[in-house]
């Protein structure tokens, strides 16, 4: 049954990231998710000090405003300081990183935190935390995960149009009068949310992988944005299938062997996409 | 003080080897991220330090013995790979590069996790340490370490120094440096090469996010101050070497506090400093020619008006109201402008409203004369339809340089002199 639980978690949070991680692919953000993972921390330990208690909710909240504020800070760093934009994500994130170790390793005394604590969640230990919601025996992220999933599915179905036209072409969809920053800056909360939710469940490795894999192997094999979301939730089953018997096998961190089971799925991708041949010398 | 004193003097033996170890790698690192900066590739040590996890590891599990020359052989040997990769599918598929580097990033790393994993299970003991080539530990640098980043500041400015113009040509334009014959693979592989040895060695000192902050921050500070690459080397390298500087002696006057962190928090600084401050490029140096240009803008277009109101014999007081027939402004923006015009002296109070000064006429005439002079070239030369043409020139007039007058009147056939004050319709187009 711990089987059934940790592979559903890992599929749960394919699927949620996965659908994000399409929309990042196609807007070239992909290194959003090691940024986010990054540059919550000194949110998290905030939030811990002015709440006092480790408990989920609080830290929870204190990652979401600081994933929000750094997506912020980096559009307003490239935008209005005309930083070169992967610069301007390198710089914020790192930054935002080195406060938080700097105000760990202060607190370290007088508290019991660290950055593994909600950096490095480990997906072995999700079944273990049970959850007497309507007396199913669904261990708790479970129903977070599956919350997630459902909002993501409602932002992304509810606003398809508009997130196929700004992903794919910015400058028209200026042109033609569509707010492009609020999608992005929807888009990019959302994302914050969902990988901090992950992170929790999952550890933040296994959510970078999920941000981009999934959705970059599916890139590979269709053209057609409908298609790829399929394929994306199929990847991600596979990888967390894999995954995880790949770790009984080795005995090692379930969330690192979902994220290489993720990676030789791409790599099939990767040598069936090069054999059929590029379909422009592009 | 006294403690900033013996910090600067390098007195105490246990400050000497950090302190001078951070600042040597502050400045290679500084000088390496620069390329990679201007290649628009500033996260690829991100991916790099990453990827150096599994490398470190399987050279521990082959070795069994914890050498940091054997792990740093791994990690460079990971590190390369990654890189390859990351140009690999660049090149052969339509996945872009920062997919790419989230991609090898996620995955090298995702298989270090599972390596450590396997290592914690079956060693007991040996292996601690190991994690010191995620989080980095600066404290325990040695002699060793910062002989070895001398050594390999002194590569990396070899490197720089022999190879700096086809650096250069590559990093700014590899199709230029391709068709002259520069052999940009070779070059593409120095830069990689110089940044993974500066990543290898630095890691272990100070973690991966730290080296890859160490990459990518003191340039991109570096660039505010400057558009060319030699004084931006050089820029970037004493950024990144003050920050380890100011980072340890942090770390030395509060023993509890990490040089690693504090490096970049202070690194980090320092580019906020610039980005706001820096000349030229500066937010605020912007903002602030970007205020200047309006206001000169707005006092051209009263000037300009006032004198076409005299033109006009519309006499020679002018008002807000016989302005804004002409040109709209709003009630705040005219008292400011007229404010500024008198201070400059452009034009004078009458009791009843203001008048031009002599060099306030000459001034707007100019302006009208510009206007007039685009106007014309517009239908002569574009063939542009003369109730179009206006709208163009109320733009033009204000950027209009006297080099750029002279041509135009040249080309046009006209004199230098030529003064357009006769109304547009009366100027017969050619042909």
């Amino acid at each position: 049954m711990d089987a059934f639980w940790i592979i559903i978690t890992g599929f749960l949070v394919a699927s949620s990231t996965g659908m994000l991680g399409n929309l990042l692919l196609l807007r070239r953000m992909s290194m959003m998710g090691d940024a986010l993972s990054h540059a919550v921390l000194p949110g998290i330990v905030i939030a811990y000090l002015i709440s006092g208690s480790r408990a989920s909710v609080p830290l929870f909240l204190g990652a979401i405003i600081m994933g929000v504020l750094t997506t912020f800070l980096i559009h307003f760093f490239s935008a209005r300081g005309k930083m070169q934009g992967d610069a301007a994500m390198g710089t914020v994130f790192t930054f935002l990183f080195a406060v938080g170790v700097i105000l760990v390793t202060k607190y370290a005394g007088e508290a019991d935190i660290d950055a593994d604590c909600v950096l490095h969640g480990e997906i072995a230990f999700v079944p273990l935390q049970t959850s007497a919601f309507l007396g199913l025996g669904v261990p708790g992220p479970v129903w977070t995960l599956l919350a997630l999933l459902l909002g993501i599915q409602v932002i992304f179905w509810s606003g398809y149009k508009g997130w196929l036209i700004t992903s794919f072409n910015q400058e028209y969809a200026k042109s033609i009068g569509i707010r492009t920053a609020l999608w992005h800056y929807s888009l990019m909360a959302a994302t914050s949310v969902a990988t901090v939710v992950s992170f929790e469940s999952v550890g933040a490795i296994l959510v970078i992988a999920f941000l981009v894999v999934p959705a970059a192997t599916a890139f590979l094999l269709t053209d057609n944005l409908k298609w790829m979301t399929v394929l994306i939730l199929v990847q991600g089953f596979l990888s967390s299938l894999l995954g995880y018997f790949i770790s009984e096998w080795v005995e090692g961190s379930i969330s690192g062997s979902m994220a290489v089971a993720s990676f030789i799925q791409f790599v099939i991708a990767f040598i069936w996409h090069k054999k059929r041949g590029p379909k422009s010398p592009l | 003080m006294e403690l900033l004193w013996k910090y600067i003097t390098l007195e105490d033996p246990n400050v000497r080897y950090v302190a001078l170890a951070i600042i040597l790698l502050g400045g290679i690192s500084g000088a390496v991220g620069s390329f990679n900066f201007l290649r628009k590739k500033t996260l690829v040590g991100e991916t790099v330090a990453h990827s150096m996890l599994p490398g470190v590891l399987i050279a521990f599990m082959l070795s069994g013995v914890k050498n940091p020359f054997v792990l740093i052989t791994g990690a460079a040997i990971s590190g390369w790979l990654s890189i390859q990769l990351v140009d690999y599918i660049t090149n052969q598929s339509k996945i872009k590069g920062d997919s790419a580097l989230a991609i090898v990033l996620s995955s090298f790393f995702g298989l270090g996790i599972v390596l450590l994993t396997v290592i914690q299970g079956k060693y007991t003991g040996e292996q601690s340490g190991l994690d010191h080539y995620i989080f980095g530990n600066a404290a325990a640098m040695s002699p060793l370490d910062s002989q070895t980043f001398a050594a390999v500041s002194i590569a990396v400015g070899l490197v720089v120094v022999l190879f700096y113009h086809s650096i250069k040509a590559v990093v700014f334009n590899p199709d230029f440096a391709a068709s002259i014959g520069i052999n940009t693979k070779r070059i593409d592989s120095l830069i990689s090469f110089i940044t993974i040895l500066s990543i290898s060695v630095g890691i272990k000192a100070v973690g991966i996010v730290m080296m890859s902050a160490l990459l990518i921050i003191p340039p991109t500070a570096a660039r505010f101050w400057t558009q060319r690459l030699t004084v931006m080397l050089v820029i970037s390298g004493v950024f990144g070497a003050l920050a380890g500087w100011l980072g340890a002696f942090v770390s030395y006057s509060q023993s509890s506090m990490p040089t690693g962190p504090w490096t970049i928090v202070i690194i980090s600084l320092i580019a906020f400093f610039s980005m706001l401050f820096a000349p030229k490029r500066g937010v605020i140096f912007q903002r602030w020619s970007k205020l200047q240009l309006k206001r000169r803008i707005n006092e051209e277009n009263l000037l300009k008006s006032a004198v076409q109101c005299e033109i006009k014999g519309l006499g020679k007081l002018f008002n807000h109201q016989s302005i804004n027939k002409r040109q709209k402004f709003e009630q705040r923006l005219w008292r400011r402008t007229i404010s500024r015009l008198r201070r400059k002296k452009y034009i004078r109070k009458v009791h009843t409203g203001f008048t031009l000064t002599a060099e306030g006429r000459a001034y707007g005439a100019e302006i009208d004369r510009r206007h007039k002079i685009w106007e014309i070239y517009l239908q002569r030369r574009m063939q542009m339809n003369v109730h179009l043409v206006h709208d163009e020139a109320e733009t033009m007039e204000h950027f209009l340089t006297p080099e750029i007058e002279a041509e135009i009147l040249g080309e046009l056939g006209l004199c230098s002199r030529f003064n357009p004050i006769l109304e547009i319709h009366e100027i017969v187009p050619e042909s």
